[in-house]
């Protein structure tokens, strides 16, 4: 396994934007780097420790909106406002984690739950008109802003954020492959294939599987700060149960293995709807045809068809 | 004040039945072939357009119209069948985006179709029964009263014939079903074009009652999974209760409690249910 480790292969994605003057291309990568921290941190969860979280929608949207609230009643700036955003969504996650792994839900009971839990969240966004403004959103004026050598500048334009959006993206990648490889990825693996028996070799199931969970929650909260400011507008839609469809579908597509795989199907499933001019309803057909072919077609994913099958520890 | 619990409660018990028939095909597919059938929302919406086009667009009468609507969708069922669902048996997770998948071809199509222009036919059967102290639309009544005794038959077939004692036989022990002379791949595919069928009778009379948009299906699948994870997957009887139980819990919820948070009472519900007894309210203990 760490015999590829193609580390140099992010290099050439700092040169895109250099050669490739194509607004709409530029546009597709940055929603695919984003979405990738979202669908990266999803495989996490599902991929390395086999648990179907439909969490991660909520995760992603309640980062977006503490972020910017935090930003409009705190006063603080965007970096400090995502950072509060992220510790409430870990601290929600141990909630909700405790009480799934406390009470060995699996599998299906496990995706329901967490579906619930999410449903509930969005309940309370769409309904708390007094901050969220309910379901027409809020529109984000205030950008992020970083030291540069020019001095402090707002992040804005496809290409600046095109690279904050890679940056966070090696980052979230780095992070999770510096997990998954270490022990606590073993852990991940022993209880995917079997958590009986990994409870039966001495490895605190519950911890793991928690941890799991909130290191996920933390890159896809990650995300959510970063998309919705990228975007400018946030929204109830944000933690519907199509953004959790969405997410499983982009890791799946992708491929469990390796770690970056699911950017693969964050970009087939952002880029290909805007490649080609699509009216709605045939975006919908696209969407829904890829995910079956995925799945019939292509069990591993696309990076199924590009890696050799390997053991799985 | 009674008169509006009253009426709450009898609203709650007729969407309730609507949950049920969806919880069934839910419960049958999941205990015959292993995985969740998201897509019978879609199943139901495919009944309920059908039914509409029939009834709006061709004139033919209602009471025929909900029959045709059903056996079209039972026939798209068995297509989704035998080129998707085949090949999924038993793998909940592939199972699950198949039926996600096929949600977004059979939204598309419908769209394609039929468009997005506002569809109802309330005129189907317009008036209430005005009995003495509550009040109901007829169409609420004849719907509830259709769908309860589809329930109650489809209990009475599964107990009392051999198809029915082979699907149970089937369910808790597949090899020894299989060894015994059942025809286990008949079996499934029928279970999943039966589910499909129940899914488009529920959507071809909600027709009836309420206006049509694409994704109708998506909150009543939601419905239905609740409630059979609230009976108990796998009880037949259950699905009915468990939809009743979760209808009126979210109708009587609503009326002494925030409207706007009226979707999370049953969930709320259900959350508690899963976690102090996860078999369900009827499942054996497990």
């Amino acid at each position: 396994m760490r015999a590829m480790r193609p580390e140099w292969l992010w290099l050439p994605l700092f040169a895109v934007p250099l050669v490739l003057h194509n607004e709409v291309a530029l546009t597709v990568l940055v929603f695919t780097f984003i979405l990738g921290i979202l669908a990266v941190s999803f495989n996490l969860i599902f991929g390395y420790t086999g648990q179907l979280s439909m969490f991660h929608a909520a995760a992603f949207g309640i980062s977006a909106y503490a972020t910017h609230l935090s930003m409009a009643h705190l006063g603080v700036s965007f970096w400090i406002g995502m950072v509060i955003a992220v510790v409430l969504v870990v601290a929600i996650s141990v909630v909700v984690g405790t009480i799934c792994f406390r009470f060995r839900l699996k599998e299906f009971y496990f995706a329901i739950v967490t579906l619930a839990f999410s449903e509930m969240a969005r309940l309370v966004i769409l309904n708390w008109g007094s901050f969220t403004n309910g379901s027409l959103g809020i529109n984000l004026t205030a950008k992020p802003m970083l030291w540069l050598p020019g001095g402090l500048v707002p992040v804005q334009g496809t290409r600046m954020w095109y690279y904050l959006a890679l940056v966070a993206l090696i980052l979230t990648v780095f992070v999770c492959a510096r997990v998954v490889h270490s022990w606590m990825g073993r852990s991940f693996a022993a209880i995917r294939l079997n958590d009986e028996l990994a409870d039966t070799l001495g490895i605190n199931v519950f911890r793991y599987k928690l941890i799991s969970f909130l290191v996920g929650n933390a890159g896809a909260a990650f995300a959510g700060a970063l998309y919705a400011f990228y975007l400018s507008y946030v929204e109830p839609g944000y933690l519907s149960i199509e953004q959790s469809l969405a997410i499983v579908a982009m890791a799946l597509l992708g491929g469990r293995e390796p770690v970056a795989g699911p950017i693969l199907g964050a970009l087939v499933l952002t880029a290909l709807p805007h490649v080609i001019n699509f009216s709605a309803e045939v975006r919908i057909l696209v969407y829904g045809l890829i995910l079956i072919l995925t799945i019939l077609v292509l069990p591993r994913g696309i990076m199924g068809l590009v890696t050799k099958r390997r053991h799985v520890l | 004040m009674l008169q509006l619990v009253v009426g709450q409660l009898l609203n709650g018990i007729i969407i309730g039945t609507l949950y049920g028939i969806v919880a069934l095909g839910v419960t049958l597919t999941f205990g015959i072939t292993g995985i969740v059938n998201f897509a019978l929302g879609a199943f139901m919406a495919i009944g309920a357009y059908v039914g509409w086009y029939l009834t709006d667009g061709l004139g033919i009468t209602y009471p025929l119209a909900v029959p045709l609507a059903v056996a079209v969708t039972a026939l798209i069922g068995l297509l989704a069948d035998q080129s998707l669902f085949r090949f999924t048996r038993n793998n909940l997770i592939n199972g699950l985006i198949v039926s996600i998948g096929l949600i977004s071809v059979v939204q598309s199509v419908i769209l394609m179709i039929w468009t997005t222009t506002p569809k109802n036919m309330h005129y189907v059967l317009p008036g209430v029964l005005n009995l003495d102290w509550f009040i109901v639309p007829k169409m609420k009544g004849v719907v509830f009263l259709v769908l309860l005794a589809v329930i109650l038959s489809t209990y009475a077939a599964l107990t009392r014939t051999w198809a029915g004692r082979a699907a149970y036989a089937f369910a808790q022990a597949p090899e020894a079903a299989m060894l015994m002379g059942v025809r286990t791949r008949l079996l499934q595919t029928g279970v999943v074009v039966y589910s499909t069928a129940l899914a488009g009778l529920g959507g071809a009379l909600y027709a009836s009652l309420y206006s049509l948009e694409v994704s109708m299906g998506s909150s009543y699948i939601l419905k239905g999974v609740e409630a059979a994870i609230l009976a108990g997957i796998g009880s037949v009887m259950g699905s009915l209760v468990g939809g009743i139980v979760l209808g009126v819990t979210e109708a009587i919820g609503s009326l002494f409690l925030p409207q706007a948070y009226r979707d999370a009472y049953g969930l709320v519900f259900l959350v508690l249910i899963l976690l102090l007894r996860p078999a369900g309210l009827f499942g054996g203990g497990r």
